[in-house]
Order: structure tokens, then C-alpha cells, then sequence
């Protein structure tokens, strides 16, 4: 088991939003403000270490004709818990979020992992796997939401700081709305995939220098 | 010996099935019974709030209204008026909102229980903001049809979000025609 290098693919090389492009329905609909951002993130690593757990504990039970049934099945369950404890925990997150919440059920990344990861190593890798990917899809939406606030509402941290209207940077009538609406999703998007592949040919090449 | 191997082998395959599935669906029942007394209080706190912000004082649930836009949920009623559950189609979805009505057909104000409009735009019409209070204020004391300025009315629509603003005076307006049949 290599933490460093598990850690290091999913916050970047192979990052599940920027690099393997999963969940990008979810992904492009809820960066519009940071406390949809760190909700939903966290949302999904829990859910993706749990069901990486119990895949991974269940790999040798699970025959393999019915695997993906049987993932199914178990990343459902946990995502309804997660669903029904904001429901009644954080009501106002589980209303910003709405029905992405339900739908991490079909998210790809959880169910990609399980099939990529969790059911091929022990049960502790598949915890480590499932909280890097999940910081790193914590990170790009993050990111997402922070560029995406910022231009098309003007602030900053909204649903979190001041009260939830967040700090507001650029006054009311500047920002360019369009930046909240699906347009501004896949444009932030294609620009945050740009910043990271950047960010890998630098290090690889710093890497290379090195040597 | 081939046949009894297949049968073993499918039962095999549904009973691990069918117990993966029993065991989630025993856990999901547990936090069932834990988060939905929960749920619950938080709909009915919110769904109060909603009628005391409308209708001061609060109101009674009144089983004997006509609706016949199909939007009216839900009816309140008090000495001073009525608080009209209305459910119109937003943007992204249906709006659950509140609004008074007073006897005379004047509307009180409007509050949102629920909406899933864009955030920044329609979602603005539920927002505690500024911009938002100012929105819903506009309702106030407003009787009649309603229709948003582009449609030749007065209520003047929220920046970029024209179909949320329709949406939200098409539910004062069944509000406003389920009280004017009242008696």
C-alpha cells in the first residue's frame, strides 16, 4: 500500500472529475456556491469510503455474475442513509442539493471505483482509495464552485459566511450571471481540466529535471 | 450431476442477492425510524413559519376550499384572512409556497416553503436577501390577476429568472381565485 501515491492520483493525476471525468452531471449542476461544493464532496467521500469498505470486505462473497447488482444495492443503501441524516441534520444543504443527493446513487465515480479498486484490494486500501478520490473530487468542485461564485454572484463562501449570503467581492451589478447557469458549469469546468493538465506536465517535468 | 450443479450455482447467486439486499434494507428501515421524526418536525416548523410569516397569528387548517387551478395544496384559515398553500411550476421544478390572502382578497405577503429555481436567479425569489424581500413585496396588497411587467402586468420580474417570476404570480393567482370562492 502506497498512501503518498494513492493520494497523489486522487487529488491530481488521476483525479475523478478533471482526469477520469466521472459524475460530471452532478459535478457541473451544484458548483455554484462553496457550501454546495463542500456538501456535496463530502457527501460523496463518505458514501465512497463506505461502500469501498464493505465492496472490498464482501469481494470474495460477492460472485462475480452479480457483482454489479450487488454494488448497487450497497452504495444505494448508504446514499439513502447520508440522504435521510441531511434531511435531518442540515436541512438546508439537503435542500440546495435536492435531488444530486439521491442521484450520487448512479454517480459514477462510486461505482467506478468499487469496480476499479474495491474489489480488487484489501480492505484498507479501499478506505485510502476512497478517501483520496474523494478529496479529490472535494477539490475540483471546490475549485469550481470558488470560480464560478466569484463571477457570476460576486462573492465568496456563499451559504456559509455572512450570514450565508457569503462576502461579496465584485458589487451586485457586475458579475456575469451566465457563469451560474450550465454554460458557465462546462466552461469552468474545461478550464479547471486545463489548469490541472498544466499543473501535471509542470511536475513531471520538474520531476524529470531532477534526475 | 450438471443440472444440480446450475441450480446450486443460481440459488447461490440469489440467495447472496437477496441477503446483501435484506441487510440494506434492515439498515435503511433503523435510520428510518431514527431521522424521520426529524424530517417531520422540521417540515411542519418550516410549513408554520410559513404561514405566520403570511398570515399573522397563524390559522387553522380549512378542509372546504374549491381549487380549480390544481395548485392549491393545502388551505389555513383565520379571523383576518387565509394562508394558501400553492404549488405552480418553476423553472427546474415545482415551487411549494405560501401566501395570505386577507377576507377582502388582498394578498398579506408570500413566503417559500421549497423551491429548486437556478441559484443566483430564481432562487433569488426565496432568498432572505434584499433583492428578494423586495421581490416578494411587491406582492403585498395586490388582489385581482396578477401578471409580471412583460406580460403587461405590475410586478416586476427578477433579473434573468422571468419564467420563476411568472411561476410565483401564477400562484398568487390561484391563492387569490381559491379565497375569492370562499364565502
Amino acid at each position: 500500500m502506497d498512501f503518498k501515491r494513492q493520494f497523489k492520483e486522487g487529488l491530481l493525476t488521476k483525479n475523478p472529475v478533471t482526469v477520469q471525468l466521472l459524475g460530471m452531471c452532478s459535478t457541473l449542476a451544484i458548483t455554484t456556491s462553496l457550501f454546495n461544493g463542500l456538501g456535496m464532496g463530502l457527501s460523496v467521500t463518505i458514501i465512497l469510503i463506505c461502500s469501498n469498505v464493505l465492496i472490498s470486505a464482501l469481494r470474495k462473497v460477492i460472485p462475480n455474475q452479480i457483482r454489479i447488482a450487488a454494488y448497487i444495492v450497497i452504495i444505494a443503501g448508504f446514499v439513502t442513509i447520508v440522504d435521510l441524516c441531511l434531511q435531518a441534520f442540515l436541512p438546508a444543504l439537503s435542500e440546495n442539493l435536492g435531488v444530486f443527493i439521491p442521484l450520487i446513487v448512479v454517480n459514477c465515480i462510486i461505482l467506478g471505483r468499487a469496480e476499479a479498486f474495491a474489489s480488487k484490494n484489501t480492505v484498507l486500501a479501499s478506505a485510502v482509495d476512497g478517501l483520496c478520490q474523494g478529496i479529490g473530487y472535494t477539490v475540483a468542485l471546490v475549485i469550481m464552485c470558488v470560480i464560478r461564485e466569484l463571477l457570476g454572484s460576486g462573492t465568496f463562501g456563499g451559504g456559509i459566511l455572512n450570514g450565508g449570503e457569503g462576502i461579496r467581492i465584485i458589487p451586485a451589478q457586475y458579475p456575469a450571471m451566465q457563469m451560474v447557469m450550465p454554460v458557465g458549469g462546462f466552461l469552468t469546468l474545461g478550464a479547471v481540466i486545463a489548469g490541472s493538465q498544466w499543473l501535471m506536465k509542470h511536475l513531471e517535468k520538474k520531476e524529470a529535471a531532477k534526475k | 450431476m450438471k443440472t444440480e450443479s446450475t441450480v446450486k450455482y443460481v440459488l447461490r447467486l440469489a440467495l447472496t442477492l437477496l441477503a446483501i439486499t435484506a441487510v440494506v434494507a434492515a439498515c435503511l428501515a433503523y435510520v428510518n425510524g431514527i431521522t424521520k421524526p426529524r424530517i417531520d418536525a422540521a417540515k411542519a416548523a418550516k410549513t408554520q413559519l410559513a404561514i405566520e410569516t403570511v398570515l399573522p397569528g397563524g390559522g387553522e387548517e380549512v378542509q372546504d376550499f374549491t381549487d380549480e387551478t390544481g395548485m392549491v395544496s393545502k388551505v389555513y384559515g383565520s379571523d383576518t384572512g387565509y394562508a394558501v398553500e400553492v404549488t405552480p411550476s418553476g423553472f427546474n421544478g415545482t415551487i411549494t409556497m405560501m401566501v395570505g390572502v386577507s377576507k377582502d382578497g388582498k394578498v398579506l405577503g408570500i413566503s417559500m416553503i421549497s423551491q429548486t429555481e437556478t441559484a443566483g436567479l430564481g432562487a433569488v425569489s426565496a432568498a432572505k436577501t434584499a433583492a428578494g424581500e423586495t421581490f416578494r413585496g411587491q406582492y403585498k396588497g395586490q388582489s385581482g390577476t396578477l401578471a409580471v411587467s412583460k406580460d403587461g402586468g405590475t410586478i416586476d420580474a427578477l433579473t434573468g429568472a422571468t419564467i420563476t417570476s411568472r411561476a410565483v404570480t401564477t400562484g398568487v393567482n390561484a391563492a387569490l381565485s381559491c379565497v375569492a370562492g370562499m364565502d
